[in-house]
């Protein structure tokens, strides 16, 4: 027989019982026992180090607990060692017996098992420094990770219902909605309602009838903050509802829990078994005389009830619809009667407030939001898991410091906040901070606090799409713009999303969603247009995508694509069909294939940044297929065709001014389509960048010449030497030409903005690997640094290597993670020697003698976020280095050199008739079609984008071409050019079985044989290794009948 | 009393009055397609009636919101348009836009609305409706679930008024739909057929089942008698149908109008009621004197009696064993009528014109044949009946006043009555005091039986039997309230009448719409000056054509004729 609980004494008595209970082991291993470890195998391991602990006979000395859930669930199963605070991740059966080895009986923590910081590399023993748990601030979720969550005892021992104590004993309700008010305590299941005001309220309407509700029915997709606190605290509800109970006056409560949630609901009826027992729930509350008890009532799971109107009406026994309000619930709720509702969270939140005093808690948040607020972190994220902060931390920190930033080294897009209800937000608002207001200023809601984080490969529209989907589901059906609009809204963006969307859907949906949100009945319906109204604001370009270019940019809309790869190509290659011609043997065919879309096939298996593999759906399974590998093969083994010239059709004359990628693709084009095409190089040979700025190692020069070759022998005129400007000017060349195409890219380094930046020994990277291609005599410094973290960083980085230079450190002031260079690259440049220094930038660089001799440097730390989800780099104070170096190579960016557009074809003299400069004078103005608003002039390429991948220099010709013949055709009438291509029938051959099967590596030079050369670094494919590579394709463009 | 502005608009009303009850007090009319001003059940459910209020964050429903103090309300700004025109074009994107061969078109609330909103266009996309089978097993109504618009009046006055709760709610979201319980036909549910639904429906969704076809079949087939009779309750209210206010006799045009149409015999189901007052008050005379089963309870409202046999099977021998006024006119026209002018009852057609939906069920109930034949072959509601005459182009109005024909045409004012809630128990009681006392009742005006209050009850002392209690109620959920009095032996009533709907068959299923109180006032009205002030007689037992029948062809009230002809029995049914 339990002995009721009578007195603050009795609440003590147990607390310092189960504390000298807990002081008889040396060790306790705190097991997480929460689902998502039970999934990943939790039970075995505590059953085996259970087993262990008998065996060894060390009962009386370790003890094991399966606690509730601490949060970091893509880590589990997880394990803390108290008293000593060790974490353990990843926890397999076969770890124990080490873990016991080791740490149990040899007092050495198995520094394996420990979290490693991603960054460092580094093994973190105590969760208290792991970032996941330091950066937050456990109120609500105190208790997890000390308590066995079945045990009322434990929940004593850590203070529990010693509040319910005071407000039963020594607090008037007035006394306790005060404190509830001074801790400024907001419902935290979605509206972000003072808690203390509704209680007052309730209390203040007049009623002998009065009820305590506790919403459980949690229902976003992607949170469970409220299940685990059921599950691993049920208390702290208990106590709360208790302690509101009182405030008004009430003597029934309810639990409204989804049915879905069989372990809360299990541990809740425990809990509720328990603190009857005691004393703490019923009749004569701690002998106070106070009655009140709770009943749960089991929904079944339909989102609408988490609605506190319809979740009452569903406890009546009815359809569990909205109710119009007023009357609000604080008047007349369940049954008629003045009731207050709150949720798990807010409930489990009040005993903390009441113990420690509601002015101590509003000292936590922010002026409107006080307190903490627990996020369910899930998504593309790599810490996924639940997470307390105070209010007030900014999504950023939640993301990137606590949940490890995005999954897979994939861009972050977007957090989804507040479930279905919520909205979307871009990188560019990663500093919002998690304040009620300030989340819906920005388009989302608080909510119950899920945060879905979404990486590049998500799709805005598909997303939008998916909330909406869910939201109509889920729509009740009473009010009509809920029932009917939803579905009309989703028809609508699921139309956008086949590609059938049409440009006035845009306005269209906006205006229906602000119907939906005016004019429904309840929460659900109001907020349900939110995900698209968010997408709309932050995400309209992919929204146009789909609308104008039928294009899922992300390639997730099925629909307008056959293969993901062939999506994410800016020229469309149709990459499964020559991989699957490789497989075939047929490389003469495959290299048609290549040639029909990208004349450049050699140069791009070689230096494209290849975003098709980024999307390769083989990567879901083990790693992308290495498609750029399998492009260079092809290229590798098929002789060079001898295209015959193709007659010129047209009488018109087009002139394209650089050689480079984008020129020498707009000219085929061209001449492709029966123009005479002249191509004006400033330099003596063609290849652009290509030739002039990717050093030889990566790309050789016959590999270019090749390709360009094959261009020239279609008839196009090269006439190199020949400087627009300079030999002929922009207005001769324009009005001896029917079309002029710009594509002269970015040929000048952008300078540091330091003084002394013309001192000898600094030079810029581009000027400097131009300066070694074309033969120049080039001085390389002994100590270099190279300032910049792009491939232009790292080509002049390798290049200065191999030209004699001892050192080479490459400067950057971000981390690893921001740089935009590729992986490989990197790797090869360490390989070589290049010494990388993170966070620093130079401040001042020291000359001598009019040569530099050095530089100091500001150590940089990581601030806030900048629009591109990165974090801004900030100088800390003080922190100055100085660098000895005698040659500096910046390679920040790159600029254009447009002076050869006289003054009066760039100015606007009301003629519009102009090429239009963008205000930093680097690149010029298109429009979508790449047309300059100065009549008959195009361009593309670095010029119009910036620096950017040879393929979209290639794809900006491609389009040019397209749209200068259309207009050219236009002008007399004529319809469009359409290919005539031969017919290359492409094999199907898809095997039934997919095996685990990594990358297939491409040979390399060993670092000794390539340190001090211009030999090719890569080596490719040899036809084995292509052949096996091909078979790794899982053919996911092949669509059967369903 | 609460003081507003509604479209700078002082506006003073009753604390608890709704935003729509204080605007049209002021003279504005806010559209709505759920709102039910007599019933108050307040769904919010169309979103149609959305109104701006100061300080509201998002527009609020008029129909449900109550006025406050120093409210400012805009019930015609930009942004309420758009929200109604928006709200108005989800309803018809999904609903058929075969307006013009609806059952409701030119009387469709729908319609209606969409014009006053101003509806020109449908901008959403209209390619996917929810799919709804068309229910028309049952002989009393059609539902057809795509013309529903999910406003919930149906199920308020099937749950809440007809205590019947049927119709419900089902599926989630777009999915969602208004349909029977457990998705049956209503030919296989509990549904009464009373047609409350039908009569509160905004659109199309639920109608009577149209029989006018046979009607014109039967007109037009020369070897068929055709003989009709019109419920006590059609002549004061057929007029509505030509544009006539409530509450306008037009007994003597309405005969007209049949004769036009080609009936071969215009009778008067009236005729039967007086009848059914003699029979039924001799059967209570008996209950009483050999201890039957009592209270008696009236049996002329069909749905009244399909809720009895569904829900309250246990009092079926409480029931009068009288067939309805409708059944008895049906047996004799085939059997006293037939023998009588030499016609060969398969030949006779009866058309029998009535308030009501549920009378199409009871005459296709298969008891409902004695004469031999089915006993009344064809029922049309008063609505029908408008169509028809609107399809010859016969305009009420504006004819000459007819007559019946003998020998089922002539009436007492106690016949007409039975059309109003408490006309039943008022004739009998009249009769009952004359056949037990000898006398006339003092007052033939019984006033505590007569008005809209839900439950009336009334004793009179009839010489020897003492004071008899009688109680009425009408709607269904009133009657529910008496027969739980009655199952739990609380009651101490000898007579019970019920009408399945509120005010009795001036209220009913098939009359002109929509329904209000006031016209169900008006109605009735009409009915107690045509009993007061028009007819001669005001007994059922001074009809000479009553005394004729039994003289030449009953004999005797309860006697073999009557009780093969003029009786029937019940059966209990499932829920």
């Amino acid at each position: 027989m339990l002995k009721k609980i009578k007195s603050f004494e009795a609440l003590q008595d147990i607390a310092r019982q189960v504390a000298q209970d807990h002081q008889k082991y040396r060790l306790r291993l705190m097991v997480c026992g929460s689902n998502d470890c039970h999934l990943t195998g939790s039970n075995e391991i505590i059953d085996e180090f259970q087993k262990q602990i008998q065996q060894r006979n060390l009962e009386d000395q370790v003890q094991v607990v399966a606690t509730g859930c601490i949060g970091s669930c893509s880590m589990g199963p997880v394990m803390t060692v108290w008293p000593e605070d060790i974490f353990y991740m990843k926890l397999q059966p076969a770890d124990v017996g080490e873990v016991m080895d080791s740490h149990v009986e040899g007092g050495h923590p198995v520094e394996r098992l420990m979290y490693h910081d991603p960054n460092t590399g580094q093994a973190i023993a105590h969760s208290a420094d792991i970032p996941f748990f330091a950066r937050q601030h456990a109120i609500v979720l105190g208790n997890k990770g000390l308590i066995d969550p079945e045990s009322l005892r434990d929940y004593i021992w850590q203070n529990g219902y010693q509040a319910l104590h005071k407000c039963l004993t020594a607090l008037s309700p007035e006394e306790i909605i005060a404190e509830v008010k001074a801790a400024g305590l907001r419902g935290r299941g979605g509206g972000g309602f003072p808690s203390g005001l509704k209680w007052e309220f309730c209390a203040n309407t007049k009623g002998d009838v009065k009820y305590v509700l506790c919403n459980a029915d949690e229902g976003d997709p992607g949170a469970f903050m409220d299940r685990r606190i059921m599950e691993d605290d049920p208390h702290a509800i208990l106590e709360g509802m208790v302690i509101g109970a009182k405030a008004i006056n009430a003597s029934q409560g309810y639990i409204y829990c989804r049915a879905e949630y069989p372990l809360a609901l299990e541990r809740l009826y425990a809990a509720l078994d328990q603190a009857r027992s005691m004393g703490l729930l019923g009749k004569n509350i701690m002998g106070t005389g106070f009655d009140f008890d709770i009943e749960i009532y089991k929904g079944a799971g339909a989102f609408v009830c988490g609605e506190e109107t319809a979740l009452m009406t569903s406890i009546e026994g009815k359809r569990g619809t909205p109710r119009p309000r007023p009357p609000f619930p604080a008047i007349s709720g369940l049954w008629g009667k003045p009731s207050i509702l709150n949720n798990v969270e807010t409930w489990a939140t009040v005993p903390r407030i009441l113990f420690d005093g509601g002015d101590a808690y509003a000292k936590i948040g922010t002026e409107s939001s006080k307190g903490t607020k627990v996020f369910a972190v899930t998504g593309n994220i790599n810490n996924i898991g639940l997470v307390e902060v105070p209010m007030g931390t900014s999504i950023g920190e939640i993301i990137f410091d606590i949940g490890g930033g995005v999954s897979g080294g994939k861009q972050f897009k977007a957090a989804q906040l507040g479930g279905p209800s919520g909205g979307c937000v871009p990188a560019a608002y990663l500093n919002l901070p998690t304040d009620y207001e300030a989340i819906v200023k920005a388009g989302a809601i608080m909510g119950s606090g899920g945060l879905i984080v979404m990486d590049e490969d998500t799709c805005m529209v598909d997303m939008a799409r998916y909330f909406m989907d869910f939201c109509q589901d889920e729509s009740c059906g009473k009010c009509t713009p809920c029932r009917v609009g939803t579905k009309r809204m989703l028809q609508i963006v699921e139309n956008i999303c086949k590609g059938e969307g049409r440009p006035e859907d845009l306005d269209l949906l906006e205006s229906l969603s602000h119907t939906i949100n005016d004019a429904s009945l309840c929460g659900l319906g109001q907020t349900a247009p939110n995900p698209v109204l968010s997408t709309l604001k932050y995400f309209m370009d992919e929204y146009r995508a789909h609308i104008e270019d039928k294009k899922c940019p992300a390639g997730v809309c099925a629909d307008l694509f056959t293969s993901p790869c062939q999506n994410a190509c800016p020229v469309e290659m149709d990459i499964p069909a020559y991989i699957a011609l490789v497989r075939a043997g047929r490389l003469a065919d495959a290299y048609k294939v290549l040639k029909r879309t990208n004349p450049f096939p050699g140069v791009c298996g070689r230096v494209c940044g290849h975003p098709c593999q980024s999307k390769c759906r083989r990567s879901q399974l083990d790693e992308a297929l290495a498609i750029k590998n399998l492009k260079r093969f092809i290229t590798d083994y098929v002789p060079p065709l001898r295209p015959e010239p193709i007659p010129v059709v047209h009488p018109e004359k087009i002139a394209v001014i650089g050689a480079g990628p984008a020129g020498m693709t707009a000219a085929l084009e061209m001449k492709k389509r029966g123009y005479a095409v002249t191509v004006y190089e400033a330099l003596f040979e063609a290849g652009g960048m290509l030739r002039w700025g990717i050093p030889e190692y990566r790309l050789p020069r016959e590999i270019l010449a090749r390709e360009l070759q094959e261009i020239l022998d279609t008839g196009v005129v090269l006439k190199t030497n020949v400087k627009i400007g300079e030999d002929i000017s922009f207005d001769d060349l324009k009005s001896d030409h029917d079309a002029v195409y710009i594509g002269i890219g970015a040929q000048k380094s952008s300078p540091l903005g330091l003084s002394n930046e013309s001192a000898a020994g600094v030079i810029g990277a581009v000027e400097f690997l131009r300066d070694y291609t074309m033969g120049k005599d080039v001085w390389v410094g002994k100590r270099v640094a190279v300032v910049g973290g792009g491939n232009s960083a790292i080509d002049a980085a390798r290049t200065a290597l191999r030209l004699g230079a001892e050192s080479v450190t490459i400067l950057y002031r971000r981390e690893r993670k921001d740089m935009p260079a590729l992986e490989a690259e990197v790797k090869a440049a360490k390989e070589e020697g290049a010494v990388i220094d993170f966070l620093v930038a130079p401040l001042e660089i020291l000359v001598s003698d009019g040569s530099i001799k050095g530089l100091k440097l500001q150590r940089m730390r990581l601030g806030d976020f900048d629009s591109s989800g990165r974090r801004r780099p900030r100088a800390i104070e003080g922190q100055i280095v100085r660098m000895e170096i005698d040659m500096l190579i910046p390679a920040i960016g790159q600029q254009a050199e447009l002076d050869f557009l006289s003054p009066a074809t760039q100015i606007d003299d009301n003629t519009k008739d102009t090429v239009a400069i963008d205000a930093g004078g680097n690149t010029i103005l298109v429009n979508k079609d790449y047309s300059t608003d100065h009549a008959g002039v195009w361009a593309g390429g670095d010029i119009v984008t910036g620096p950017a991948m040879v393929i979209d220099a290639i794809a900006a010709g491609q389009k040019a071409a397209v749209s200068m013949d259309r207009a050219l055709r236009e002008a007399k009438g004529e319809q469009p050019w359409k290919e005539t291509e031969d017919k290359i029938e492409i094999p199907v051959e898809v095997d039934e079985e997919v095996e685990t099967l990594l990358q297939i590596r491409i040979r390399e030079l060993s670092t000794a044989e390539r340190s001090r050369n211009f030999s090719e670094v890569e080596l490719g494919y040899d036809e084995d290794m292509a052949l096996r590579e091909a078979r790794r394709c899982i053919r996911c463009d092949v669509k059967t009948e369903a | 009393m609460v003081a507003l502005t509604i479209d700078n608009l002082a506006v003073e009303v009753p604390e608890g009055t709704t935003i729509l009850e204080a605007a049209g007090s002021a003279g504005i009319h806010i559209p709505t397609l759920c709102a039910l001003p007599e019933i108050h059940h307040n769904p919010g459910a169309c979103r149609v009636c959305m109104v701006e209020v100061d300080r509201a964050r998002t527009l609020v429903a008029a129909c449900v919101y109550p006025v406050a103090n120093g409210m400012k309300v805009k019930t015609n700004s930009r942004r309420v348009r758009e929200a109604r025109q928006g709200v108005m074009e989800f309803l018809l994107s999904d609903h058929p836009q075969d307006c013009n061969i609806c059952q409701k078109h030119g009387n469709c609330e729908l319609q209606q609305v969409a014009e006053q909103i101003g509806t020109r266009d449908i901008t959403v996309p209209r390619t996917d409706f929810t799919v709804h089978d068309i229910d028309d097993r049952s002989e009393a109504l059609v539902r057809d679930g795509s013309k529903c618009i999910n406003c919930l009046r149906c199920v308020t006055v099937c749950d809440q008024i007809q205590a019947v709760n049927l119709l419900t709610p089902e599926g989630r979201g777009f999915d969602s739909r208004i349909v029977p319980a457990m998705g049956h036909s209503l030919a296989d549910s509990a549904c009464t057929f009373c047609g409350q639904c039908a009569v509160v429906c905004p659109t199309g969704a639920i109608v009577e089942k149209d029989h006018t076809n046979l009607v014109w079949a039967a007109l037009e087939d020369p070897s068929k008698h055709v003989v009709v009779q019109e419920a006590p309750a059609i002549r004061a209210q057929l007029g509505e149908a030509f544009g006539m206010p409530p509450g306008t006799l037009v007994t003597g045009q309405m005969i007209t109008a049949l004769r036009r149409l080609g009936f071969d015999r215009v009778f008067d189901t009236n005729f039967t009621a007086d009848l059914t007052i003699i029979e039924e008050g001799h059967e209570l005379l008996e209950r009483v004197k050999t201890g039957g089963a009592l209270p008696m309870i009236t049996s002329c409202s069909p749905g009244w009696i399909k809720f009895i046999e569904h829900f309250y099977p246990e009092l079926i021998p409480n029931l009068s064993t009288c067939k309805s006024p409708q059944q008895m006119f049906g047996a004799l026209a085939k059997t006293y009528y037939a023998e009588k002018e030499g016609i060969d009852p398969a030949d006779m057609v009866v058309v029998s014109i009535m308030p009501c939906t549920a009378k199409k069920y009871e005459a296709a109930r298969p008891e409902m044949n004695d004469s031999g034949f089915r006993d009344v072959d064809v029922v049309l509601t008063t609505r029908e009946l408008g169509r028809m005459l609107r399809q010859t182009g016969i305009d009420l109005k504006n004819l000459p006043e007819g007559d019946y024909d003998p020998p089922m045409g002539e009436y007492s004012g106690a016949g007409t009555i039975f059309g109003a809630t408490g006309g039943v128990m008022e004739a009998a009681l009249r009769t009952v005091y004359a056949v037990v006392t000898g006398k006339n009742l003092p007052d033939l005006n019984i006033e505590a039986v007569r008005g809209l209050d839900g439950i009336k009850q009334a004793g009179i002392v009839i010489g020897d039997l003492g004071e008899v209690r009688a109680v009425v109620a009408h709607g269904l959920g009133n009657a529910r309230t008496i027969m739980d009095q009655v199952a739990s032996g609380q009651a101490d009533y000898q007579f019970v009448e019920i009408m399945a709907c509120p005010g009795g068959c001036v209220g009913g299923g098939g009359q002109p719409l929509p329904a209000t109180n006031e016209k169900r006032r008006l109605r009735a009205g009409a009915l107690y000056r045509d009993d007061g002030e028009v007819q001669r007689l005001r007994q059922s037992h001074e009809n000479p054509s009553i005394k004729a029948i039994y003289d030449d062809f009953l004999k005797a009230p309860l006697g073999e004729k009557s009780h093969h002809l003029l009786h029937t029995h019940y059966t209990a049914r499932e829920v």
